[in-house]
């Protein structure tokens, strides 16, 4: 069997982190949470991700922030997760490497097939 | 204040003053008026502000509860009973229906703001009326209406933001559903406009409700404004809607308005240029 892939959902909500947790391990996936961005690299420098779900708004700082650390720590695709439905912040999240930009709530169902289909490219 | 001199004739507080010592005072005065619009805008602003910041917080929370809700419906963590899948199914549509409302709060609050955008692209309207049409084809059948909607294939695309322009479509034949009693007809159509300062479309959206009696015509695209705002009044909704659907027609240079009598149903009309100014 193939081994699970690595999420890491970001985010300072816990409520929206614990239903992300759940929908990603029913997927099969391993799931690490951090609520800020020094949880974050924390967590990625010991276990770089394959996919990452990045909220904007953390407690010390912008999201966003977080995209090339990430990636220098050898996280892979990162996608937004975001309350904001302006076409500028999703210009601004593409602009900053985001492969994608998901609206919250993101149907949970949609939520799963769109991570395995990013999986499956990084 | 205004109190007139008996002896001049002027307000007391100018009487036996120079014309010049009369002018500093008035010109005083209006410095300290604008002051105060200033300070009156300033505040505006920042209750606009608050607006959009809650209404944006209030979608995490949401967020939570839909998305939980949704992984006990999913059978994620076991199956429910089809009574426990009927409860968790009203926490999800509730919750999206609140969602909706915190999406028009925050629409009205950037329109408020100026911060509202357009996105254009080239469609064609009809189009759109389908998309909304089937849209809404769980609700038309739950409330037995019947809708029709009418395009000439042969229209022009227009260039405007097709997302802002299928909202406005949207909220009005919501509306029209909403204030429609079973049984009723609900239509949407698009046609060549004549008589508009440059060559637009226009679409109607009719239907055969309750109506509008015309004295509430222009209240109701007034924001906050529901025809009944009293607590037991049988719609509900923030008052925003028609008020954020001008103010995007506005925004693509177009115009709303309604023909509508009480009990005989209500016709919303709007215009949209065809090409948007460079």
């Amino acid at each position: 069997m193939a081994r699970q892939a690595h999420v890491l959902v970001v985010e300072d909500n816990e409520h929206v982190t614990s239903a992300l947790r759940i929908l990603l391990e029913a997927a099969d996936h391993r799931v690490s949470t951090a609520g800020s961005i020094g949880e974050a690299l924390a967590v990625a420098r010991e276990d770089p991700a394959s996919l990452v779900l990045l909220d904007l708004t953390l407690p010390d700082g912008d999201g966003l922030s977080l995209i090339e650390p990430l990636r220098a720590a050898g996280s892979r695709a990162i996608v937004a997760l975001t309350g904001h439905d302006d076409s500028a912040t999703r210009e601004r999240c593409l602009s900053a490497g985001c492969v994608d930009v998901l609206l919250k709530p993101v149907p949970a169902r949609e939520l799963v097939r769109r991570a395995g289909e990013w999986l499956a490219k990084a | 204040m205004s109190r007139l001199d008996a002896a001049t004739e002027r307000p007391a507080h100018l009487a036996g003053s120079t014309p010049e010592a009369r002018i500093a005072m008035l010109e005083a005065r209006l410095g300290e008026a604008h002051a105060e619009i200033a300070e009156l805008r300033a505040r505006d602003a920042l209750k606009t502000q608050f607006l959009a910041n809650i209404s944006h917080d209030l979608r995490t929370p949401l967020t939570a509860v839909i998305t939980h809700a949704e992984i006990l419906r999913d059978g994620i963590l076991g199956d429910l009973s089809p009574r426990q899948l009927e409860s968790v199914r009203g926490i999800i549509s509730g919750g999206r229906q609140l969602l909706t409302q915190v999406g028009e709060i925050l629409t009205y609050a950037r329109g408020a703001a100026n911060q509202l955008m357009l996105v254009t692209s080239r469609f064609a309207v009809r189009e759109v009326l389908q998309q909304v049409s089937s849209l809404n084809q769980s609700l038309l059948k739950k409330k037995r209406l019947t809708l029709w909607v009418e395009a000439d294939p042969n229209l022009p695309p227009v260039t405007a933001d097709r997302e802002k322009i299928t909202h406005i479509v949207g909220n009005l034949l919501g509306n029209a559903i909403e204030f429609t009693p079973a049984g009723g007809r609900v239509w949407l159509r698009a046609i060549r406009a004549e008589h508009e300062p440059v060559d637009s479309i226009v679409v109607e959206v009719g239907d055969s409700g309750v109506g509008i009696s015309p004295e509430h015509h222009d209240l109701i695209f007034r924001e906050f404004a529901q025809v009944d705002s009293t607590p037991s009044r049988p719609h509900h909704g923030t008052g925003l809607g028609l008020t954020i659907a001008r103010k995007l027609v506005e925004l693509h240079g177009g115009r709303i308005w309604l023909e509508s009598e009480l009990g005989k149903g209500s016709r919303f009309f709007f215009t949209v240029p065809v090409e948007q100014p460079e």
